[in-house]
């Protein structure tokens, strides 16, 4: 399975990187919405999508909301991780499109029961 | 308008305890930076000897602050070589990136705690430490030491916005 990593903070992107690494996944990075969309136009599509909400140049709200819009894009799935913790912030992003909502700081078992929920865990983990 | 009284200020401030924000960085701690030496709570306040780096977020809405974390200059890339993982030298970058998310998690923690918060800014790190508004007080603050050195996270809270 194919996640792609979309945080603005290279750190972030690490760790949650490496934490889907863990779990079997192969990951792409991008550091924007925007630079996001890119990655699904060239292809292939990723399962999975963790998005940050608070980012430059496109957020992860407005990120959520355009690939919905998308209908090629309909298989993805889409995490919402970030530090918006109000049950409003959920609400919205769950509205909008995201299927989970992972909330930072996460510990990767919480992250492997929210996948589990979407039942996006690969069968062989490392 | 609302007029920005001392009361308001106060009773804003009460929504964000110290005990609050120990929670959140003992939680932050816990999920990214277990694999390393603890953070220690001071007894009593401590100021980071300078030079130091201060990475903040804000917080916009009826009742504006700012989260900080004050780090001394030194020991600033080796907590965000920690949070990374990574033994090599880091850039200048990794490190305002790393101190920025630390903020930034700390920071959206808080703002669920502060009625009709508004938005999360994004991370700036300064040299310096932190100017808040000149009507916000100090809501919660924790003093640690991790690995011999000073680690300050403070909150400021507004009464009322601009």
């Amino acid at each position: 399975m194919k996640a792609l990593v979309v945080d603005d903070s290279r750190a972030m992107r690490k760790i949650i990187a490496g934490a889907l690494r863990k779990l079997g996944y192969e990951t792409v990075e991008a550091a924007d919405g925007a630079e996001a969309l890119k990655v699904l136009q060239e292809g292939p599509l990723p399962e999975l999508a963790t998005v940050d909400w608070n980012m430059p140049v496109m957020d992860g709200l407005t990120f959520v909301t355009q690939v919905r819009a998308i209908r090629e894009y309909r298989s993805l799935s889409i995490m919402m991780v970030t530090t918006e913790a109000e049950h409003g912030q959920i609400v919205r992003a769950l509205a909008a499109g995201a299927h989970e909502y992972l909330i930072k700081p996460f510990t990767v078992e919480a992250l492997e029961e929210k996948l589990a929920l979407l039942g996006l865990l690969p069968e062989v983990t490392a | 308008m609302t007029q920005d009284t001392g009361l308001e200020v106060q009773e804003v401030v009460d929504y964000v305890e110290d005990e609050a924000l120990a929670q959140i960085v003992d939680q932050m701690w816990q999920s990214y930076f277990g694999h390393v030496e603890p953070l220690l709570p001071a007894l009593e306040p401590h100021e980071v000897p300078a030079p130091v780096l201060c990475a903040s977020v804000g917080i916009s809405g009826a009742r504006p602050g700012l989260v900080t974390v004050l780090v001394e200059k030194g020991a600033a890339a080796s907590l965000a070589a920690a949070l990374l993982q990574e033994d090599g030298e880091l850039t200048d970058e990794d490190v305002y990136d790393a101190l920025g998310e630390i903020a930034n998690i700390i920071g959206g923690n808080i703002k669920a705690l502060v009625p009709d918060a508004g938005a999360l800014g994004l991370p700036a790190i300064a040299e310096a430490p932190p100017l808040p508004r000149s009507n916000s007080r100090c809501a919660a603050r924790m003093d640690a030491n991790w690995q011999g050195h000073w680690v300050t996270f403070i909150v400021w809270l507004s009464g009322t916005g601009a």
